[in-house]
C-alpha cells in the first residue's frame, strides 16, 4: 500500500519531466510515422505504450526496492531464459532473430535484459560484504553474471545491445569500486585485445569475418560515409542531413521533408531523434537534451540520498543504462558514433523498450521515494 | 538482506555525473555545429534530395531576314512520349500504346531501355515523334486507357526554303560529347553545327525551363511543385535580303559556284549563295546514315560553303588589283601604250592574249575594259609583283574577311621569298606576267572579291562583312541593332581611284567591254570579268568537259555613280565571266535596285 508519507516523498518534479518528455516523443512519432491517410496505427500502438508505461511506472513504486532486489535474481534467470528462447524461436527481423512472439505483440527480451542485469549486479556487491576496492579475482562472479547474457545478445547478433550490456555493467562495476590498479590491468588488456582486432592482420580478418555483413557495413559506413552514400552509408548520411537542414528553429511539425518523404530510414525507431531535430531545429533539439541531462542528473541525486548500497547501486546503475541510451543514440543520429541500433529511451517507438525504461525510471522514483525511510 | 553503508559508492557518483555532462555537452556542440553553423549547407542537401527538376525545352530563337521575314522557324509538332514511372501497370500501358501507334510491344521496350542509363526519373521517354494526327487524338481522347502516356509538344526546326542560304543557316543536331562538356549542355539537346545556327548559337538556344517535383525516397512523385517556363532563344534579324538572295540563287540555278553581295556602305551582306546547297531539314530529326553518307560522299561537295570555304584562281578579276598597284605605285600612267598582237614573248616563251588578233595599241583605260592580257603581262613585270602582293594584301586578299561563318578560307598572295621557300624556284619574269592577270599561283574566296569591289565603291573603307543585324528578345521585344563597323581604312589615291572606276563601268558600257551582259537598264553597273583557267594551257581542237572547264568570274558594283551593292559572282566550270557569270550579278543587282526603287517610292 502506498502510505501517505510516501506519496508525500515522491518527486513529482521528476515525475512531470518524465511525461515531458515522452510526450515530445509522441509527437515526434506521430510525425515520423504520419502516412497520407492520417495518423498511423503506430501512433495509436505507441500511445497504448507509453499509458501502459505510466502505470508500470507508478506500479513500480509500490513495493519496497528491496523487494525488488530480492527477485533481482529471479528476474535475470529468466531474462536469460527469455535469451535462450529467442535463439530457438525468436522472429527474424533485420539479418537477426531479437523478437519473441506473444500474441499480437513481439517482445524483445535483450531489452529486458539490460534492466535486469543491472538489477542482480547491484544485489551482488550491495550484499557483498567488502567496501569495494575489487581486484580482477574477486570480479569473477560479476564478469560471469555479464558474459552469459552478452554472449547471448551477441548470437542474434544484436552488436548495439551488447555494447550496451558491456558499457552499462562496466559502469556499475566502476561504481561499486574496483581497485585501481585492476581498473589500469583492465584497460591494458582492452588496449592489447584492442590492437589484435585492429593491426593484427589474422586475427582482424578473423572478427571481421565473424560479424554479419550489415555490421560491416555499417562499421565501413562509420569509417567512411562518403564511400557508398546510397548503400551503407545512407542511413548515417541521411540522419546528418536531416539533423543539418533543420537549422536553428526546424522545418516545422509534420514538415521535414527527410522525414516524410522517408530519405530518413528508421525514423520512428533507432533515428528519432534526427526527425526531432529536423523538424524542430536546433533550439527543440537542445531542448530534448536539456530535459534529459536534468532527469538523468536528479537520478544520480536519488542515488546520492539512497539510504543504502543497494538502493545507490540500483539507482546509479540505472542511470547509467539511461545516460548509455540517450548519449549513444544522439550521438549517432548526430554522425559521432557508429550507426548501432539503440533506441532513444522514454522516445522510440517500441513496446518492449518503452515499458522497461518506464520500469527503470519507476525504480528510481522508488528508491528516491525511500530516501527518508529507515531499515533494519 | 545485509545492509552496508552506501557512503563509499556515492563518493563515486560525481564520476557519473562529469561523464553525463560532459557527454551531453559534446552532443550539444556537435548540433550547433551540423545545426547551426553548417545549416545552410545541410538544408540544400535535403532540398536537392526531395527536389528533382525536370528540364523544359526552350523553343530557339527564330531568323528572319532584314526585312522581317522567317526563314529559319519552329514549327509546333506533337511527340508521344512515356513517363513510366507514371504507369501503374507499365506493361499494360506499353500494349496498349503500341496499338496506337502502330509499333510492336518490344520496339517500344527497346526504346525504353536505350533511354534508362541517361534518363531522370520522370523524364519523358520519346516513342513518337511528330506524331500524326489521329494518333495524337487518340492520345488525347483515351487519357484514362494510357497511364503514363503524354503528349509532347516540341518545337521543331524548319527551314521553308529548303536548300536557299543553307550555308549561312547552317544546321542544328544532337549535341557532341565533347560538346556537351564545353558548353553545358545537356544530353540529346539539338544545338548548331555549323553556319549562323553554330554562331550564334548561344543566343538563339534559349534557356531551358524546369518542372520541379517533390519526390519521396524511392522517387516517387509526391506533387508537383510548379513549372519554371523556358525562355525562348532570341530572335536573329540578318543582313541578308531574302528577295536578292533567292535571285542570287535562281541565277545560279543547277550549275555550282558561289554569290557573295554586299552593302558597300556598311559590310550588310544581303546575300550570300553556294551551290550546290542541302536541305538543312534533313537535320534536326537527327539525319539518317544514309543521308549523311550521300551528302558527305556528294562530288559536288553540297555542305562546303563555297563563297567563304572555297578558293579559286581569281582571273581577270585580279587585273583590278594589278591596275591599283601599277598606278599607285606610279609605275604605269594611264596614257602608257602596250602594242598587243596577241601574245608576248619572253625568252623562249610565248604568252597568248584572250584576244587571237590582238588589241593593237592600248593605254591604261582600254587594257582594263577590253581585258586585255598583254598588257597587263606587260605591266605586270614592270611592276613587279611583290608590290603588287602589297597592293593585293591592303586589299584584304590573303587574310579572312572575318564574317561570322566558321572555316573561312584566306586563300594565298605569292611572292618571290614564298616561292623560294615552297618550290624552292626563284621568280621568274613569267611568274610576274601570270599572276598579274590572276592566274599563276594566286587564290581568292568569292567573299574576299566582293570585299575589293565594296572597297572601290565606298573609296577605300573596310567594313566587317557581316550577316547579323540585329536581335530580338522574344519576351521583352527589346531589340539589339549592331552598327556597321569600319574595320580599316586604305588610302586610296582619288586620281586612281577615278580611273579605275571609269574603266569599270566601260566594261559593261563601252563597245570593246567585255560584259554586257551585266548591264541593266536600272542603273549603270561598274564591273570585272575573270575567266580562271582551270588547266594551264589549252590544247587545241580538244573540246573542254565539264571538271577542266574555265571558272567563271564577276565581279561589280552598282549604281555606279552611288554604290549600293557590291557583289562577286562565280560560276565553277562555266566558261567565260562575261557570257556566264556577268548575268548572275546582274540579275542580283537588279532585284536589289528594283526593291530599293520601290521603298525609295513608298
Amino acid at each position: 500500500m502506498l502510505e501517505r508519507r510516501l506519496l508525500s516523498n515522491v518527486p513529482w518534479g521528476m515525475v512531470a519531466l518524465i511525461i515531458g518528455i515522452a510526450c515530445f516523443g509522441l509527437m515526434a512519432v506521430y510525425s515520423a510515422t504520419y502516412t497520407p491517410t492520417g495518423p498511423s496505427s503506430l501512433f495509436t500502438k505507441q500511445v497504448i505504450w507509453v499509458s501502459l508505461g505510466i502505470i508500470v511506472m507508478f506500479a513500480a513504486l509500490v513495493p519496497d526496492y528491496h523487494t525488488v532486489g530480492r527477485y533481482a535474481y529471479v528476474l535475470y534467470a529468466a531474462s536469460v531464459i527469455f535469451l535462450i528462447l529467442v535463439a530457438l524461436v525468436g522472429k527474424t527481423g533485420m539479418g537477426a532473430q531479437r523478437w519473441l512472439p506473444i500474441g499480437p505483440f513481439a517482445f524483445q527480451p535483450s531489452e529486458l535484459a539490460k534492466l535486469s542485469l543491472v538489477l542482480a549486479l547491484a544485489r551482488y556487491f550491495a550484499e557483498d560484504p567488502r567496501r569495494g576496492g575489487y581486484g580482477l579475482r574477486d570480479l569473477a562472479v560479476p564478469a560471469g553474471m555479464i558474459v552469459v547474457p552478452l554472449m547471448l545478445v551477441m548470437k542474434q547478433p544484436d552488436l548495439g545491445t551488447a555494447l550496451m550490456l558491456l558499457f552499462t555493467s562496466s559502469l556499475v562495476i566502476l561504481l561499486a569500486g574496483i581497485r585501481f590498479r585492476s581498473l589500469v590491468a583492465l584497460a591494458m588488456i582492452g588496449a592489447v585485445v584492442a590492437t589484435a582486432v585492429f593491426a593484427v592482420p589474422p586475427v582482424r580478418t578473423k572478427i571481421w569475418k565473424s560479424l554479419k555483413p550489415y555490421q560491416q557495413k555499417r562499421i565501413k559506413a562509420f569509417l567512411d560515409p562518403s564511400s557508398d552514400p546510397r548503400g551503407s552509408g545512407y542511413h548515417a548520411t541521411q540522419a546528418k542531413i536531416a539533423v543539418g537542414s533543420g537549422q536553428t528553429t526546424g522545418k516545422g511539425f509534420r514538415k521535414g521533408t527527410q522525414s516524410q518523404m522517408a530519405f530518413l530510414p528508421e525514423r520512428h525507431t533507432d533515428f528519432i531523434f534526427a526527425v526531432i531535430a529536423e523538424e524542430r531545429g536546433f533550439l527543440g533539439a537542445s531542448f530534448l537534451i536539456v530535459l534529459y541531462v536534468i532527469l538523468l542528473l536528479l537520478g544520480v541525486e536519488a542515488a546520492k540520498s539512497a539510504k543504502d548500497k543497494l538502493g545507490v547501486l540500483m539507482a546509479g546503475g540505472i542511470v547509467s543504462m539511461l545516460s548509455l541510451y540517450m548519449l549513444i543514440n544522439v550521438g549517432m543520429a548526430v554522425g559521432i558514433l557508429p550507426v548501432v541500433g539503440v533506441p532513444l529511451p522514454l522516445v522510440s517507438y517500441g513496446g518492449t523498450s518503452i515499458l522497461t525504461t518506464f520500469l527503470a525510471i519507476g525504480l528510481l522514483l522508488n528508491i528516491r521515494s525511500r530516501r527518508f525511510m529507515l531499515f533494519y | 538482506m545485509q545492509q552496508d553503508s552506501p557512503e563509499p559508492v556515492q563518493r563515486r557518483l560525481p564520476l557519473l555525473m562529469g561523464f553525463i555532462i560532459l557527454f551531453a555537452v559534446v552532443l550539444f556542440f556537435r548540433l550547433w555545429h551540423l545545426q547551426v553553423a553548417k545549416g545552410a549547407y545541410y538544408y540544400e542537401l535535403a532540398e536537392s534530395n526531395r527536389i528533382r527538376p525536370i528540364k523544359i525545352r526552350p523553343p530557339r530563337g527564330v531568323i528572319f531576314d532584314r526585312k522581317g521575314r522567317p526563314m529559319v522557324e519552329n514549327v509546333l509538332t506533337f511527340d508521344i512520349s512515356l513517363v513510366p514511372e507514371d504507369a501503374p501497370d507499365l506493361d499494360d500501358t506499353i500494349n496498349r500504346l503500341a496499338q496506337v501507334v502502330k509499333m510492336p510491344p518490344a520496339a517500344l521496350r527497346k526504346l525504353l531501355d536505350e533511354a534508362a542509363p541517361v534518363r531522370n526519373k520522370y523524364e519523358p521517354v520519346k516513342i513518337r515523334e511528330e506524331a500524326p494526327w489521329d494518333e495524337v487524338a487518340v492520345v488525347e481522347a483515351r487519357q484514362e486507357d494510357l497511364p503514363g502516356v503524354i503528349v509532347e509538344p516540341e518545337h521543331r526546326r524548319h527551314y521553308p526554303y529548303g536548300g536557299m542560304a543553307s550555308h549561312q543557316f547552317g544546321y542544328i543536331g544532337k549535341v557532341t560529347q565533347t560538346q556537351k562538356k564545353q558548353e553545358q549542355a545537356d544530353t540529346g539537346m539539338l544545338v548548331g553545327q555549323g553556319g549562323l545556327e553554330k554562331t550564334y548559337d548561344k543566343l538563339l538556344r534559349g534557356i531551358a525551363g524546369r518542372r520541379m517535383l517533390q519526390v519521396n525516397a524511392s522517387g516517387m512523385k509526391v506533387k508537383d511543385l510548379g513549372i519554371e517556363e523556358p525562355k525562348p532563344g532570341t530572335d536573329l534579324y540578318l543582313t541578308i535580303d531574302l528577295d536578292v538572295q533567292r535571285a542570287a540563287e535562281e541565277a545560279l540555278g543547277a550549275r555550282a559556284g558561289a554569290v557573295v553581295a554586299m552593302d558597300p556602305n556598311s559590310g550588310e551582306v544581303l546575300a550570300l549563295a553556294s551551290h550546290p546547297t542541302y536541305d538543312p531539314n534533313l537535320f534536326p530529326r537527327g539525319i539518317s546514315p544514309k543521308d549523311w553518307v550521300r551528302l558527305s560522299n556528294d562530288p559536288g561537295h553540297p555542305l562546303y560553303n563555297r563563297a567563304v570555304q572555297s578558293v579559286y584562281p581569281p582571273g581577270s578579276t585580279f587585273k583590278v588589283v594589278t591596275s591599283i598597284a601599277g598606278l599607285s605605285e606610279k609605275v604605269i600612267e594611264p596614257d602608257d601604250k602596250v602594242v598587243c598582237k596577241g601574245f608576248i614573248t619572253s625568252g623562249k616563251k610565248s604568252f597568248r592574249c584572250w584576244k587571237k588578233g590582238g588589241h593593237g595599241t592600248v593605254s591604261f583605260h582600254r587594257g582594263l575594259v577590253e581585258s586585255c592580257d598583254v598588257y597587263f603581262y606587260t605591266m605586270g613585270d614592270r611592276i613587279g609583283f611583290d608590290r603588287v602582293a602589297k597592293h593585293a594584301r591592303d586589299l584584304g586578299l590573303g587574310s579572312v574577311t572575318g564574317i561570322e561563318l566558321a572555316d573561312e578560307k584566306k586563300g594565298l598572295v605569292p611572292t618571290a621569298a614564298w616561292k623560294q621557300e615552297r618550290i624552292n624556284e626563284p621568280w621568274y619574269p613569267a611568274d610576274n606576267y601570270m599572276n598579274a592577270i590572276g592566274q599563276g599561283f594566286l587564290q581568292i574566296s568569292p567573299i574576299q572579291n566582293c570585299q575589293i569591289m565594296s572597297a572601290i565603291a565606298n573609296g577605300g573603307v573596310f567594313y566587317q562583312p557581316r550577316l547579323l543585324l540585329r536581335t530580338r528578345n522574344r519576351e521583352t521585344g527589346e531589340q539589339k541593332t549592331f552598327a556597321p563597323v569600319r574595320r580599316r581604312e586604305l588610302a586610296m589615291d582619288p586620281r586612281v581611284l577615278e580611273l579605275v572606276r571609269s574603266a569599270l563601268v566601260g566594261v559593261t558600257t563601252e563597245a570593246g567591254g567585255t560584259a554586257h551582259g551585266a548591264a541593266t537598264p536600272l542603273g549603270t553597273v561598274a564591273g570585272k570579268t575573270g575567266t580562271a583557267q582551270v588547266i594551264a594551257q589549252k590544247i587545241p581542237g580538244q573540246k573542254l568537259t565539264e571538271s577542266t572547264e574555265d571558272h567563271a568570274w564577276f565581279i561589280a558594283y552598282a549604281p555606279a555613280e552611288r554604290p549600293q551593292i557590291a557583289v562577286a559572282v562565280i560560276v565553277e566550270h562555266g566558261g567565260h565571266g562575261g557570257a556566264a557569270a556577268a548575268p548572275v550579278a546582274r540579275k542580283v543587282i537588279e532585284e536589289f535596285l528594283k526593291n530599293a526603287r520601290t521603298q525609295a517610292a513608298q
